[in-house]
């Protein structure tokens, strides 16, 4: 394994939107940053989106400048398809070192234009259309990933060769060896993310069986652009559906789940995947079945008004059990709450599950930063310091910390990159002989 | 270094790769296999007419879902084309009957 060396100012870990703006805002103010990203292309969560809420702005319109300005900025390195491995302390820095995994692509070479994808002769299921569309063992990872360089699947290759004799630059590269790199950081903003409650979680909701319940990250590529169907259609059988129904909550408040907290964020995208159905199939009825609707940001109970508005019908009342019949048609038991508390069954053709965020990744034993009894990252002062970890030049932003909507992953962003510039200037204050009275460094500092 | 060398060498090194990934390379194989043999199928039932997924399913004895996965894929790559809807189901056929 080959070593590298690199010097920085701030490491970022994870590319999804709060970690690209971290390192932007770090990287505009001069600061040096390496952002890592364990996947081949950064975007993460966001990029996959149809709309965000309450604009109804387009996710691609809004990530793709970032992605592209976190690439060519001056100050930022981007590392991707890399992995933090090891974190040690150095002089009151940090020194990571880094697993470069082989893309077996050379990234010099490569200009992106999928000869080598259309070539190879395996479909494999694609996580970014959430396994319902394909992708080959070689491709880029979609269509407006940064960088645009292939990446080889070697877990799934045939090895035919097809990818290599087909490249007009000859990239692809099966010599290539996991590479280690390291790198030194005054300070780290942990960026790593959530993930979904699994779409077999629940058994009342047919444990993932059920092939017209769908998880509402699904929904988002069904509505995108760029979607695996390109139309709003259902997975069990490419129906144009027309009665789809939300079940909220499903995953989140949840004790028997170990889920009690509310995910803040699916009340707000049901109500926008619904206004978006409206939009993409006029004629379907969409029904959302709730426990609570909780709008609580700026332009949010507007934007719930006028969902109500555009006839999406709310319905009061926890969901009990997801059957099917016959045709694959999901069965929704539920409790009217304000109509007497009547059980009855609702046919539909979709059922979305309004699926909660969980936490993704265990700092603890790289970082030593400890999580929170919900397993986020803990902030040991969330009402004044909501970015500052319990660990001196650690911080964390975005949904790391616990669930939060694009808006709040962004503004944390940007709270976390101040933190650790002021981080970085106060260490830099105390280590050189400055003018700075100790005064100032303190408040520097805090 | 010449290019017959180059090839020679390229051939020796996939050779040695396949050596050792060979149950990846086994399990990749024995996967193909089988997604030709229902690609085969379901471009068989295409051959006449448009078909919807549900007919597909229906002709073939695959579950729809599956049907609609390998359409889905080989409409990425361009082998499989939309041409209108049937009903509440739109119409797929393969790409080298629309050149015709």
């Amino acid at each position: 394994m080959a070593s590298d060396k690199l010097r920085v100012d701030a490491l970022v870990v994870g590319g999804g939107i709060a970690g690209m703006q971290s390192a932007l805002d770090l990287a505009d103010q001069g600061y040096q940053v390496a952002l890592v990203e364990k996947e081949a292309s950064i975007g993460g969560k966001m990029i996959a989106l149809s709309k965000v809420f309450p604009t109804l702005d387009c996710c691609s319109c809004i990530t793709t400048p970032k992605m592209s300005a976190v690439a060519h900025h001056r100050n930022i390195h981007l590392l991707t398809y890399c992995e933090v491995q090891s974190i040690r302390e150095n002089g009151g820095g940090f020194v990571a070192q880094v697993l470069k995994k082989p893309r077996y692509v050379n990234e010099d070479l490569c200009t992106g234009c999928r000869q080598c994808e259309y070539a190879c002769p395996i479909d494999l299921p694609d996580p970014f259309d959430r396994g319902y569309g394909a992708h080959r063992a070689i491709r880029v990872p979609f269509s407006t990933a940064v960088p645009q360089i292939a990446v080889l699947d070697i877990e799934n290759c045939l090895l035919c060769g097809k990818c290599e004799q087909v490249c007009p630059v000859s990239a692809v590269d099966f010599t290539q060896t996991p590479q280690q790199l390291e790198i030194e950081a005054g300070s780290i903003v942990l960026a790593t993310g959530y993930e979904v409650t699994p779409r077999d979680a629940k058994k009342e909701y047919g444990g993932g069986k059920l092939p017209n319940v769908i998880d509402a990250l699904f929904m988002e590529r069904l509505l995108a652009p760029t979607g695996p169907y390109g139309h709003v259609l259902r997975p069990g059988d490419g129906k144009e559906p027309e009665s789809i129904a939300y079940v909220q909550c499903a995953g989140s408040r949840d004790q028997t789940l170990g889920v009690p907290y509310c995910s803040r964020v699916c009340c707000m995208y049901a109500i926008k995947q619904a206004m978006l159905i409206s939009g993409a199939l006029p004629l379907a009825d969409v029904t959302i079945y709730y426990m609570d609707i909780r709008t609580f940001g700026k332009g949010y109970e507007q934007f719930y008004q006028n969902a109500k508005a555009m006839g999406i019908e709310f319905v009061k009342g926890k969901v009990a059990r997801i059957t099917e019949d016959e045709n694959q048609n999901p069965i929704v038991r539920v409790e009217l709450i304000d109509e007497g508390s009547r059980v009855v069954e609702r046919t539909h053709d979709l059922v979305v599950l309004s699926v909660g965020m969980l936490p993704r990744y265990n700092p603890q034993p790289l970082y030593g930063v400890p999580v929170a009894d919900d397993g986020f990252v803990e902030v040991p002062s969330p009402n004044i310091s909501p970015c500052v970890t319990d660990r001196p030049g650690i911080f964390v932003t975005g949904t790391a910390a616990g669930p939060m909507d694009i808006v709040d992953s962004i503004m944390t962003a940007g709270a976390a990159a101040s933190e650790a510039a002021a981080y970085l200037r106060a260490r830099k204050s105390a280590s050189s002989v400055s003018t700075t009275t100790g005064k100032e460094r303190e408040l520097v500092y805090a | 270094m010449n290019g017959k060398e180059e090839a020679k060498k390229r051939t020796q090194l996939l050779k040695r790769l396949r050596e050792e990934h060979k149950d990846t390379v086994a399990r990749t194989q024995a996967l193909l296999k089988e997604q030709n043999a229902i690609r085969k199928q379901i471009c068989q039932v295409m051959r006449d007419a448009p078909k919807t997924v549900p007919e597909v399913a229906e002709a073939t004895g695959l579950p729809a879902s599956q049907v609609l996965w390998h359409v889905t894929a080989m409409k990425k790559y361009n082998l499989v084309v939309e041409t209108g809807m049937c009903g509440e189901y739109y119409l797929y056929r393969r790409v080298e009957e629309t050149k015709i």
